[in-house]
């Protein structure tokens, strides 16, 4: 029963924060495999 | 309402703690969505009602300062009422503040939810940051660093869940005669008031003079741990309580203005498309969560004054590290640094309960923590307000976009100098502050 109730809670728990993580990787993807605009020309530090 | 008092969540004997860590979380991931508000602003000004993004932008500006301003003032009342009670009543204003501005959308009154989601919900956020804290430290006094890590680690967290469930119901919720929002908010009510009060369900407070099997407390503690107490109002009139203070602000400063603008940073360093952009600051959201148990957890074999210390003195290599990311045009290695950054920022907020116990002991350590927490308010206002500041300033003045945000970042370094010199001044406190007997809880 005390096995069962911790399965309960912990699972309440990963559950959305499994879903949020993901959700935060999906939308990350693009940074590696996205194309990037070139950038400004850095100016050389003295 | 008995059900609801300390007395009512005091745990049977073979109670397993490992179930209070979940009703943490279950609460925190609620209200760390507060991260993830930023979603609904640009809808609110399509609302219909004329709203502008500075106008919206007050919502969540309020509710970060009520946070604080509530966790200062209630935190002794949270002491005495218990976890189960402070979660119900955060429960209630958090997703009552919901639905107030739920109704402020419908009627297109703005000051609704100003009161709705910042005043009332900035109460709620309150609340529900400290209540489970002296429990977890209480629950968990072998390592109360992982135990309030896993706790604020939810918090995190919430910004991961938030932000896409909002955008989620909005899309769902869309039609011809509504933008979603106010539906989007009464189904986030009606969502995060089961998962708090299912947290507020589960939680329990150890039996006086509970310890976890076969650990003693030791008699000969290390010098920057007591086994005293000091009571709140004391506590907050100490040096150490003001360094500590400092070390907050700065630590949250620093990290903010980073965690505030990721996205805009990143297009403006590397010219990448702001999907890219918003991509990089998800990414950064994972590590802020992990980072509060990672870190929080390392704390516990460490110190807490040593682990500050690594935040500090990385931290400041790391920021000035950001420039040359940005002359070498490595994307991967802005994401290498900025994320240990960021692990940092969220375990500084996750290693301060542990380092309150240490110096003031667990008796009144949500209280103390909850008036500490108005250095995260201050920081708020900081951070990003000294990037954009100085950002804006450096491009005004024809510095090229892409290193605008360098002074910045040696900026933000300083500021941790700040914070380091707050942390190395941190000594025991004087035991003329100690409580002589500790009253029941």
């Amino acid at each position: 029963m005390k096995a069962l109730a911790l399965a309960i809670a912990w699972t309440w728990i990963a559950l959305p924060l499994g879903w949020g993580v993901y959700q935060s990787v999906q939308k990350a993807m693009p940074l590696f495999t996205g194309e990037a605009k070139p950038a400004a020309p850095s100016r050389q530090v003295p | 309402m008995h059900f609801l008092s300390r007395e009512a969540t005091v745990a049977k004997a073979g109670f397993n703690r490992w179930l209070v860590p979940p009703a943490a979380i279950a609460v925190h991931m609620c209200i760390g969505e507060v991260y993830g508000f930023s979603v609904f602003n640009v809808p609110l000004t399509q609302a219909g009602a004329g709203w502008t993004i500075p106008q919206v932008g007050w919502i969540y500006s309020i509710a970060l300062f009520m946070l604080g301003m509530s966790a200062a003032v209630f935190g002794k009342w949270v002491e005495r009422s218990g976890p189960r009670k402070t979660m119900v009543v955060s429960a209630a204003c958090f997703c009552g503040g919901l639905l107030i501005s739920a109704l402020g959308v419908k009627l297109k009154m703005l000051w609704l939810l100003y009161l709705g989601y910042g005043f009332t919900g900035g109460i709620g956020l309150g609340l529900g940051y400290i209540s489970p804290v002296s429990t977890l430290i209480k629950w968990f006094p072998d390592r109360p660093g992982m135990a309030t890590g896993m706790a604020i680690m939810g918090f995190g967290g919430g910004a991961l869940i938030g932000a896409p469930l909002g955008v989620k119901l909005m899309e769902h919720f869309k039609s011809a005669t509504s933008i979603g929002v106010a539906e989007a908010f009464i189904a986030m009510a009606g969502l995060y008031a089961v998962s708090m009060l299912f947290g507020a369900f589960i939680v329990r407070v150890p039996a006086e003079g509970w310890k976890p099997e076969g650990w003693e407390p030791k008699e000969h503690v290390k010098p920057m741990v007591t086994n005293a107490n000091v009571a709140v109002d004391v506590a907050w009139k100490t040096p150490q309580f003001w360094c500590l203070w400092v070390v907050l602000c700065m630590n949250v400063s620093a990290g903010i203005g980073i965690l505030g603008q990721a996205s805009k940073m990143c297009s403006d360093m590397f010219g990448v498309s702001a999907a890219v952009g918003g991509g990089f600051a998800g990414l950064l959201s994972i590590f802020n969560m992990g980072g509060r148990f990672v870190w929080s957890s390392v704390s516990d074999y460490t110190g807490r004054k040593s682990v500050y210390c690594i935040y500090f003195l990385l931290g400041a290599i790391l920021y000035c590290a950001v420039p040359w990311t940005q002359q070498i045009q490595g994307k991967v290695a802005l994401v290498a640094v900025t994320a240990i950054i960021i692990t940092m920022y969220g375990g500084g907020f996750a290693t301060i309960p542990a380092y309150l116990r240490d110096l003031f002991g667990s008796y009144q350590v949500g209280a103390i923590h909850g008036r500490l927490i108005t250095a995260w308010s201050v920081a708020a206002l900081i951070g990003p307000s000294l990037v954009n500041y100085i950002s804006t300033a450096k491009i005004a003045a024809g510095v090229p976009k892409a290193e605008a945000y360098n002074s910045t970042m040696f900026l933000m370094a300083g500021l941790l100098g700040i914070g380091l010199i707050a942390n190395l001044l941190v000594r025991p406190v004087n035991p003329k502050y100690h409580l002589k007997e500790t009253p029941k809880t």
